[in-house]
């Protein structure tokens, strides 16, 4: 089919997931540091932080999971086929996180090493949905292409 | 999402059922079989929500009947026999534990389900049951205005309660119904902020010179930091004269129940041991205490097992770890005891043992403890199973009552200071 137009944009509609994202992130990127601490110390302190951190990026990931089904709802937002990856690692990471305040509920260093490793992991896991989430929110903003 | 979500749940629910407990049998005497460890996402719990006696009435073994000493107390916790036959009641509660985790918060809505509503008192009640008929004439306020008081002795004209965190002395004249003179502090004990475990239970030695005094863990298992531990897990030796203490016993995760064998002259203790290892880790037990003795908390249980969930650890200490006596199954929560050798109100085979009385469990799915069990003794040292005594205070899903402290009255019957119930429950022949 001819076509003058070398490339071709098309639009898609603003994803305010990746807008919130950074809230639980950030929770759970300073509970990894506060776990790597108590793994290292053994100073129940870190360990306190970290169980709390992980609590509240639990609170604010299930607030950004409603944000996140209302962009699923959105045709204009689901047109992107990024918005599936992003919204499965999400999924992963929230699971991830919700078997790792289980873990952390345990006393002392009975956490450890299962809570470290599904620190990072979570972790992981949303630096890769934030990667995506610039990806869905530049393409909204700016076109992607076809 | 959706496929993980339920994945997720699976492994709760199944976390959830593995974990009832095997038979508790094989768990009571000196060599108790010891599974492996388990942890898990969701430690098993079943807590039995609390209902009234009503009629109802705990069931003892042919040749012993059962009645209410006392009703309508505002948890009562032990129960101490003066010289001339009144009875103390401390009716007491521990003090509100700070939240420092998002668990404590779970935790305390649990446990404020297990333990029923109502208000404690802060007092001691005195019961004068004068012609012996198992039915007080009197109850006056003895003490009032403590802090959560546990331990109670005699000694001489002085009187000595346990609060959470001093040991007070009180002057005590024979006959007396109330004691208004403020008490003065012997010593200081462990208590907050955080006062974990919390009562203080409190014996004399046989000569009257010394007090020992159980100095429950400031945590599970170090989850307050070790910090929180110091002088606690212990049985203090305080010295009646001066009030300088030392530590007579360590390694004692919760201590209570402390009494003489009345043989022997020797310290014995139940003690409660650690949670969350699973349903039938680590067993409670009851053990003589020997003067320096380290019982393991919280590096290792039952001598030379060593719980993974202490950093850092200590192998000089696990290696010197003395194995308790006389293992009571786990989760089964004593509280109390006392020896039976005066017990002259019961048949003659109840006389030589020493009977514990046992709250009851919450964190293993088939419940464990809840009655009053009796262990015989020969020369001084448990001499074979222990026996259920005192039972009935579970009922289908419904806890009417729970076990803490026991004593004997002055006609030899068994006093069951029950903290759930609200009475006092009297034990006798007949």
């Amino acid at each position: 089919m001819p076509d003058p137009v070398p490339l071709r944009t098309r639009s898609y509609g603003l994803p305010l997931h990746p807008i919130v994202l950074g809230l639980p992130f950030v929770c759970f990127f300073v509970g990894m540091i506060t776990d790597i601490a108590y793994f290292r110390t053994y100073d129940i302190a870190w360990k306190n932080f970290s169980d709390w951190l992980i609590a509240g990026g639990m609170v604010l990931g299930a607030l950004g999971a409603i944000v996140g089904i209302v962009d699923l709802l959105r045709p204009a937002v689901r047109a992107n086929r990024l918005l599936t990856p992003y919204a499965i690692a999400y999924a992963v990471a929230m699971v991830l996180a919700l078997l790792n305040n289980f873990i952390h509920s345990r006393d002392a260093y009975g956490a450890m090493p299962a809570g470290l490793i599904l620190s990072v992991l979570t972790v992981l896991i949303l630096t890769g949905a934030s990667a995506l989430g610039a990806i869905l929110l530049r393409q909204s903003l700016f076109g992607g292409v076809r | 999402m959706r496929a993980l979500l339920l994945a997720a749940s699976a492994t709760l629910a199944l976390a959830g059922c593995a974990s009832k407990g095997g038979d508790t049998s094989q768990q009571i005497g000196g060599d108790p079989k010891l599974p492996d460890i388990q942890q898990y996402l969701v430690p098993p719990m079943h807590v039995v929500p609390p209902a009234p006696w009503g009629s109802a009435k705990p069931k003892v073994p042919a040749g012993m009947k059962v009645q209410a000493f006392a009703t309508g107390l505002a948890k009562p916790r032990t129960v101490y026999t003066l010289p001339n036959g009144d009875v103390l009641v401390v009716e007491t509660d521990g003090p509100s534990e700070p939240i420092h985790r998002p668990k404590d918060v779970a935790m305390n809505l649990i446990q404020a389900h297990a333990h029923g509503g109502g208000k404690a008192g802060m007092d001691i009640i005195l019961l004068r049951d004068a012609n012996g008929d198992g039915v007080p004439e009197l109850k006056t306020k003895f003490i009032t205005g403590l802090n959560s008081p546990f331990g109670v002795a005699l000694v001489g004209g002085d009187l000595y309660v346990a609060n959470t965190d001093a040991i007070l002395r009180f002057p005590y004249q024979t006959g007396q119904t109330s004691i208004t003179a403020a008490g003065t502090k012997l010593v200081d004990l462990p208590g907050g902020p955080i006062d974990h475990h919390w009562t203080k239970s409190l014996v004399a030695s046989p000569d009257g010179t010394k007090l020992y005094v159980g100095v429950g863990s400031n945590s599970n298992i170090t989850e307050n930091g070790m910090d929180a531990e110091r002088g606690r897990a212990a049985i203090w030796e305080v010295d009646r004269a001066s009030g300088a203490y030392r530590l007579y016993g360590t390694g004692l995760r919760n201590p209570n129940g402390l009494q003489f064998e009345p043989l022997t002259n020797v310290l014995w203790t139940v003690v409660n041991e650690r949670d969350e290892l699973g349903p039938d880790l680590v067993p409670d037990y009851l053990t003589s205490v020997r003067d320096g003795g380290f019982y393991g908390w919280p590096y290792s249980y039952w001598g030379q097992h060593v719980d993974p969930r202490v950093k850092p650890q200590r192998p000089d200490l696990v290696a010197k770890a003395i194995k308790p006596d006389y293992g009571l199954s786990s989760h089964v929560a004593p509280l109390g005891m006392v020896f039976a050798a005066n017990a002259a109100a019961l048949p003659p085979q109840w006389r030589s043992g020493a009977f514990i009385g046992e709250h009851g469990s919450w964190d293993r799915g088939h419940l464990n403890g809840y009655k009053v069990i009796y262990v015989p003794f020969a020369e001084g040292r448990p001499s074979g199973k222990a026996v259920d005594v005192v039972t009935g205070f579970v009922e289908g899903e419904k806890a009417h009552g729970r076990p803490v402290g026991l004593g004997l009255d002055k006609t030899g019957a068994l006093l069951i200071a029950d903290d759930l119930g609200n009475t006092v429950w009297r034990v006798s022949g007949g």
